[in-house]
């Protein structure tokens, strides 16, 4: 069994080499996070891909000399592992609201000692005391959200005001939609009317009947950059985050957004410390300097998201706060609902979308 | 992968195998300890997660308490599918890199001596740039309002965008792309080391460059061809990013479906279980593939 001769030997070495280099390559620029070091001056931030700018660290590290080290995650549940498995020392966390509500519940997070956080008065109140922490304790909210349709106005003529109207044969080919199971299954439960927060036998299997029909019109699952596809010309209409929508609403005006009559999926990002932070107070200073109006406007700047302070919000200029997909209306807020934390539902609508999608 | 094994690398069966001396061994521990702390461990908690359950209080935490409950669920026919659609992906995506490397590699192999290393640099200058940002270039040649549809619609050879992006041809093709210089490689080391002579003969003996090819050529070159085979299959059946930035995840492929269980599904045995049968596969094509060992040593 010994006929592989040394040059193809060599050549393995070489590929080898190479899968190495190019994983060096891949793998970016990186923060190293070690355990030793133990100075007050450091704060470990780990947080969502895309969602903190630059200059907002920059200008942290500038006032308060503290040096920010920053590790990205793309998902809830990749933060929830990393911090489960213990050993990943951070000193903030930024959980959605099921998340947060879940890291309540396995005490995982340090209670917040407001004296020191006071711009926590500039939050609005729809944004205060949301049910997955009601008083606040443990977070605060550092951007919301919803998910809602953005459709090409030019080559969709039928109107569209819910998932009922995205999703119909016309479309076949022409959608894309999150590569998220849950808000998939969210969408059918939010058309027929069901609770989006109790999750069982019943209420799944009336959304696979509705999702059978709807999946096989699906173009495109992205989660990452819907907009692409849209901007593209690859696919006409889709179900988007609304700060990735108010991004195509302001890069073209072919685009129009909606928020689904049905209701849909209302989400909160926030800032909490995790059990085993080692710089509280620092992690409070960073909360407290979001909370500042003239930094808060930064985030609404390159992430068009619903921006939860209100004195930030006075900041912001007339076209920021009348872009329909970053500040709903008042009668559109009354149509959304957050997540609460569904436990071992979660892998049988993973199963649900998977097998649907497989077909 | 025994065959790569040091101490077995011998060219020919005849000579009896070596075994590492104590100054061998103590070379290789840094290697064995590598393999074994980050390898063989991690496979093996793999291996005894795939058997664990979950806990139903907090589905997130594993419960280690026997159950074949998530191999039961991995032959349901929706995995089987999945399974068999990535396989099929990158099977096809080995064999257009061997029909596209081959000549490639045979050319680089055969050309003078100075100008390999340049033409062998060509090959890697793509592995500079992180496969993503390469894939990503895809998408705006390929989108339909890209480069590609551009160029069609303005030379007047299609009225409307044509639909490149997100279908199957795009992710075999960011498949080829990404993982062809690993089947030119292993396949320009063995032509490099192929001696011109056995083709004369060949040549001499009345041969024609087909027969020459299929009966000298290609056997004598077998060893990279398997090599290339395998460093492009493997790794395409469980790629995940291109398949969906390409493809659209319209099919997810095992890959995908393997990571979401143990993140989005938080069902980590059941993924963990996926990940055993996709090694057991593995082992198997290497078994079947396996050199057979060769009556007369050519050297």
């Amino acid at each position: 069994m010994n006929i592989i001769r040394p040059s193809a030997f060599a050549a393995l070495l070489a590929c080898a080499l190479l899968a190495t280099g190019c994983d060096k390559k891949t793998a970016g620029p990186e923060t190293p996070i070690s355990r030793e070091t133990k100075s007050p001056g450091e704060l470990r931030l780990f947080c969502w891909s895309e969602y903190v700018p630059q200059t907002v660290i920059d200008k942290f590290t500038e006032e308060t000399g503290i040096n920010v080290y920053v590790e990205n995650y793309a998902s809830n549940e990749e933060m929830l592992a990393k911090l489960q498995a213990g050993g990943a020392l951070y000193d903030l966390v930024q959980p959605s609201e099921y998340a947060t509500e879940m890291l309540i519940k396995e005490g995982m997070l340090l209670p917040l000692n407001k004296a020191n956080i006071p711009n926590f008065k500039n939050l609005a109140p729809e944004f205060v005391g949301m049910g997955y922490d009601p008083q606040n304790t443990h977070s605060v909210p550092f951007m919301g959200g919803s998910v809602g349709i953005v459709y090409n106005k030019e080559r969709i003529k039928t109107p569209v005001n819910g998932f009922g109207d995205v999703f119909v044969p016309e479309h076949a080919g022409r959608i894309v939609v999150p590569d998220d199971a849950r808000e998939i299954v969210t969408m059918a439960l939010d058309h027929l009317g069901l609770p989006i927060n109790e999750i069982n036998a019943d209420s799944l299997a009336a959304a696979r009947t509705v999702l059978t029909d709807w999946l096989k019109l699906v173009k495109v699952y992205d989660s990452d950059s819907p907009k692409t596809a849209l901007l593209n010309g690859d696919v006409d209409l889709g179900i988007v985050w609304s700060g990735e929508g108010a991004l195509i609403l302001n890069e073209s005006d072919k685009f129009a957004w909606v928020l689904p009559r049905e209701g849909a999926h209302l989400f909160v990002d926030n800032l909490a410390i995790p059990k085993t932070a080692r710089n509280k107070a620092g992690a409070e200073a960073f909360i407290n300097f979001i909370l500042r109006p003239e930094v808060s406007i930064l985030i609404s700047e390159e992430f068009p998201y619903t921006n939860p302070n209100t004195e930030a919000r006075k900041l912001l200029s007339p076209e920021q706060l009348a872009n329909p997909a970053s500040f709903p209306t008042k009668e559109e807020w009354a149509r959304l609902e957050i997540f609460h934390d569904i436990g071992g539902a979660a892998s049988d609508i993973d199963g649900v979308v998977t097998d649907l999608r497989a077909q | 992968m025994g065959y790569l094994l040091p101490g077995s690398s011998t060219p020919t069966s005849a000579t009896p195998r070596r075994t590492p001396g104590p100054a061998g061994w103590l070379l290789l521990s840094p290697l064995l300890l590598w393999l074994g702390l980050f390898v063989v461990v991690p496979t093996l908690l793999l291996v005894i997660l795939s058997f664990c359950s979950r806990d139903p209080d907090a589905p997130g935490r594993v419960l280690y308490a026997f159950t074949l409950e998530n191999y039961v669920r991995a032959f349901q026919p929706t995995y089987l599918k999945i399974l068999g659609s990535s396989l099929l992906y990158a099977f096809l995506t080995a064999i257009l890199c061997l029909v596209m490397g081959y000549p490639v590699a045979y050319f680089i192999g055969r050309a003078p001596e100075g100008r390999r290393n340049t033409l062998l640099a060509l090959v890697m200058i793509p592995f500079w740039t992180s496969f993503l940002i390469r894939t990503y270039a895809w998408v705006t040649i390929l989108s339909n309002q890209g480069f590609l549809n551009g160029i069609l619609q303005a030379s007047g050879l299609t009225s409307a965008p044509v639909d490149f992006m997100y279908t199957p041809g795009a992710v075999v093709l960011g498949l080829v792309y990404n993982y062809l210089p690993f089947m030119i490689l292993p396949i320009y080391g063995s032509v490099e080391k192929l001696d011109q002579s056995l083709i004369e003969a060949a040549y001499d003996l009345g041969a024609r460059p087909w027969s020459a090819l299929v009966e000298v050529i290609l056997p004598l070159t077998r060893p990279g061809i398997v090599a290339g085979f395998f460093l492009v299959f493997v790794p395409s059946i469980a790629m995940f990013a291109i398949t969906t930035l390409m493809g659209g995840g319209a099919v997810p492929t095992v890959g995908e479906v393997i990571q979401k269980q143990f993140t989005a599904a938080r069902h980590a045995p059941f993924g963990a279980a996926l990940g055993t049968l996709l090694l057991l596969l593995f082992f198997a094509g290497l078994w079947a593939t396996k050199p057979r060992r060769e009556p007369e040593p050519i050297d």
